[in-house]
């Protein structure tokens, strides 16, 4: 099997198997919020798990909420913030590029009266930063919600600059940052990168599905979308799960040790791909500075979904367009957004990388697109 | 006291010296499509067919709200006209009104809002002693006595109570209207040709509703359509055999078939030589499973493959008879059969089906039968056809 589709998931690591394992013995499975000897000891390691998972974001222990997902990340952050800043002012920007996850936040606000600014993004999947300075200047904006890196195409946002510039213009609006695509593939440190909110992801780290943070910086407040019992100081409500926030530290610890090496591995891989590729014709539709774990590339003659399934033949897994929402018949709107023409972008495909794979792995792609041009290309 | 269905009989009542076959079909149907319900006892009586537990706590029984389910099955077996859940009893007037008074408390606490009633009486006992008319009187005082913020209406009244006094006395409202047509079986068996739109499976419905038992065949032309597509057909030739009954479904690897029609056939005559093919191989299915016809869901006009010259083109390449039940309907009427009978969700599903990514910018819609024999001059038409019928995949598709 050669798994090319690690922006939708990835497969838990030994390293989190073994933990999760592990913490399913007794003595860790107390509520954190019991009083008994079995609930302070599991609150301990909580906390301690916490600090952990700070300390590698370059966090505080105190800014860090466990979530089920990165979903539930951007609606606490987007939805929260707004909700509850009402003072801050009733504009927000944005691009038509973010996860879904954020647009049908922004979505939502929209039709609530807030004015949603979204910013063109070019062909390199970069929002228009002459466009943000204007659209800075117009009006009080209390939100940015933005993708560190996007995950269909992998194109890195210029966020350094994007954060000066609020710091010049606009210096209160707070800045929320998906950046699931990025975590364990590039460097965060949440004090330096000075955003106000952030979104992360396990199982697109080799964690499991159902394993989340959101990082809130001291002093934003938000308003909490799940309410009850106070947990994770009132910030998302219910019972806390250890071996959960244990997977997501376990996983962020490994993706942490080994990124010099996997990004290393990855640039190898997307490089080969590249050049492979484009001999072959396909489309590469990945700007070239984008991280290297995420190829989009078009193969003329072939639809997204028909190259999925020649692939799955010779068990080999890719995506069109994201994974959430290729069950609906749709072109993607992130390359269509970015200035695709729709026939390339209807035939796109994303090949996505992780510490695992290997070379080996990227010449027998290669190889199998060859048979695969031979026995089902379809040219119109 | 206890709870029974009764179903009335339609068309079959019409039948002459055969009407007995049918009959004796119709139960064997009911029987089948209701065995999931519990031990049953299915008998017949005039135009009327009874069902009812054989076990006293059959929970399918308990009350209206609980036989819904096997109310809605009995609706699906061609053959029947309508459904009543009806009260059972033996007694006199006192126990017709204590059985239409909790009736009337059943449906006033599901519909608050009836305001209005009739009563109507059948009295095939002569032997007792009050006659229609007077039961009605006397039932409907009672009614509105016991429920004084009820009145009477002879037209469209909220609710009607239904009285029959036979060997037993049975109280009902309403009934509930079924699909008609007669017991499948009853005709010769079918080959339906399902593809994953919205067509094909109201076409086996409505041959089905003729007592056609079905088989169906689909072409997949994997990697082109995704396994979800083939699982969408599945899925519908399930919903039409909550309607035919058990049925075979032929699933046929098109693909290698496809791509040599794309390699060696005009592009724009493709959609009709393609069609060709497929019903040679449908036809080739059918002998093999005793089946005496094929069925397509094709209407005049509505797409390149359904125009009278392409219908023309395609019905010469087969012996059988292409029955097309839709021939002169629109879309409108074939959608809301199709949601009638629960197909539409699934039909609009988006999966490809493995007609859209061959298909020509401009294909032929009016093909001239010497370019139909010229596009398949280069194909090995016999060898396709056998390649396509070794090539199939058998999966026997049943209602539950």
């Amino acid at each position: 099997m050669i798994y090319f589709d690690n922006s939708a998931t990835t497969f838990p690591s030994d390293r989190v198997r073994a933990v999760i394992s592990d913490m399913m013995k007794d003595e860790y499975s107390g509520n954190p919020g019991s009083l008994h000897k079995l609930g302070v000891s599991a609150d301990k390691a909580y906390g301690e798990t916490q600090a952990k998972v700070a300390k590698l974001l370059g966090a505080s222990s105190d800014e860090i909420i466990f979530t089920s997902c990165a979903t539930e990340g951007a609606n606490t952050a987007i939805r929260g913030f707004m909700s509850r800043n009402s003072r801050a002012g009733r504009r927000v920007i944005s691009t038509r590029t973010e996860h879904k996850a954020s647009l049908e936040c922004l979505s939502l606000l929209e039709k609530s009266g807030y004015e949603v600014v979204y910013l063109p993004v070019g062909r390199d999947g970069k929002p228009d930063l002459s466009e943000l300075e204007k659209a800075l200047t117009e009006e009080k904006t209390a939100l940015f919600c933005f993708t560190l890196v996007n995950n269909e195409t992998g194109s890195i946002l210029p966020l350094d600059q994007i954060v000066s510039m609020r710091n010049k213009l606009s210096p209160d609006t707070k800045i929320y940052l998906d950046a699931v695509q990025a975590l364990g593939k590039m460097p965060i440190d949440l004090h330096k990168m000075n955003v106000d909110m952030c979104s992360f992801s396990g199982h697109k780290i080799h964690s499991v599905k159902g394993t989340g943070v959101l990082y809130v910086k001291n002093g934003v407040r938000i308003d909490p979308l799940i309410l009850g019992g106070g947990q994770q100081k009132g910030m998302r409500s219910g019972t806390q799960s250890l071996l959960l926030a244990k997977a997501f530290e376990a996983a962020l610890e490994e993706a942490v040790e080994t990124m010099d090496d996997s990004h290393g591995n990855a640039a190898k891989i997307n490089e080969y791909l590249r050049k492979e590729l484009a001999e072959r014709k396909a489309v590469i539709l990945s700007p070239e500075d984008a991280l290297p774990y995420v190829l989009n590339v078009s193969f003329e003659g072939f639809e997204s979904e028909t190259m999925l399934h020649c692939l799955e033949i010779y068990d080999i897994f890719v995506s069109t367009v994201s994974a959430c929402s290729s069950k609906a018949k749709k072109v993607s709107y992130v390359l269509l957004e970015s200035g695709v023409d729709r026939k390339t972008a209807a035939n796109a495909v994303r090949l996505s990388f992780s510490r695992y794979n290997s070379m080996e792995e990227a010449e027998q792609f290669i190889q199998k697109v060859d048979v695969i041009y031979d026995l089902y290309a379809v040219r119109k | 006291m206890s709870n029974v269905i009764l179903a009335r009989m339609g068309e079959v009542t019409l039948k002459g010296l055969n009407r007995g076959s049918f009959e004796i079909q119709l139960k064997s149907n009911l029987k089948y499509r209701l065995k999931r319900f519990g031990n049953l006892r299915i008998f017949q009586s005039q135009s009327r067919i009874w069902i009812e537990p054989k076990e006293e706590d059959n929970p399918n029984f308990s009350d209206e709200a609980a036989a819904k389910d096997i109310l809605d099955a009995v609706c699906q077996v061609f053959g029947i006209v309508s459904v009543s859940f009806a009260r059972k009893f033996e007694g006199d007037f006192d126990s017709i009104c204590e059985n239409a008074k909790s009736l009337t408390e059943y449906l006033l606490s599901e519909n608050p809002d009836f305001k209005t009633f009739k009563i109507e009486s059948k009295r095939g006992n002569k032997a007792f002693p009050m006659d229609s008319p007077t039961i009605c009187d006397e039932l409907g005082g009672f009614i509105l006595d016991t429920f004084p913020n009820l009145t009477v209406k002879m037209k469209n009244p909220d609710f009607i109570i239904n009285v029959e006094i036979r060997e037993y006395n049975y109280v009902y409202s309403g009934k509930k209207m079924a699909h008609r047509g007669l017991p499948v079986g009853t005709a010769g068996r079918g080959m339906l040709l399902l593809s994953g739109g919205i067509d094909s499976p109201v076409a086996g419905f409505m041959m089905a509703s003729r007592g056609m038992p079905l088989d169906a065949v689909y072409f997949h032309s994997y990697p082109y359509t995704s396994d979800l597509a083939k699982q969408k057909v599945i899925d519908l030739a399930k919903i039409v055999s909550r309607f035919s009954g058990r049925m075979n479904l032929h699933i046929v690897n098109f693909t290698q078939i496809q791509l040599d029609m794309y390699k060696n056939s005009p592009q724009d005559m493709l959609t009709v030589t393609m069609r060709r093919v497929m019903l040679r191989i449908a036809e080739e299915l059918a002998r093999k499973h005793d089946c005496k016809c094929l069925i397509t869901g094709e209407s005049l006009g509505q797409v390149a493959s359904q125009t009278l010259e392409a219908m023309c083109a395609t019905n010469e390449v087969v012996k059988m008879p292409i029955l097309r039940p839709l021939i002169g309907m629109d879309k409108q009427a074939t959608c809301e059969i199709s949601r009638n009978i629960g197909a539409f969700e699934t039909s609009i599903l988006p999966y490809e089906d493995c007609c859209t990514i061959f298909v020509a910018k401009h294909p032929k819609t009016h093909p001239h039968p010497e370019d139909v024999i010229e596009a398949e001059k280069n194909l090995d038409i016999e060898d396709m056809v056998e390649q396509g019928v070794a090539g199939t995949e058998t999966i026997e598709i049943t209602p539950f």
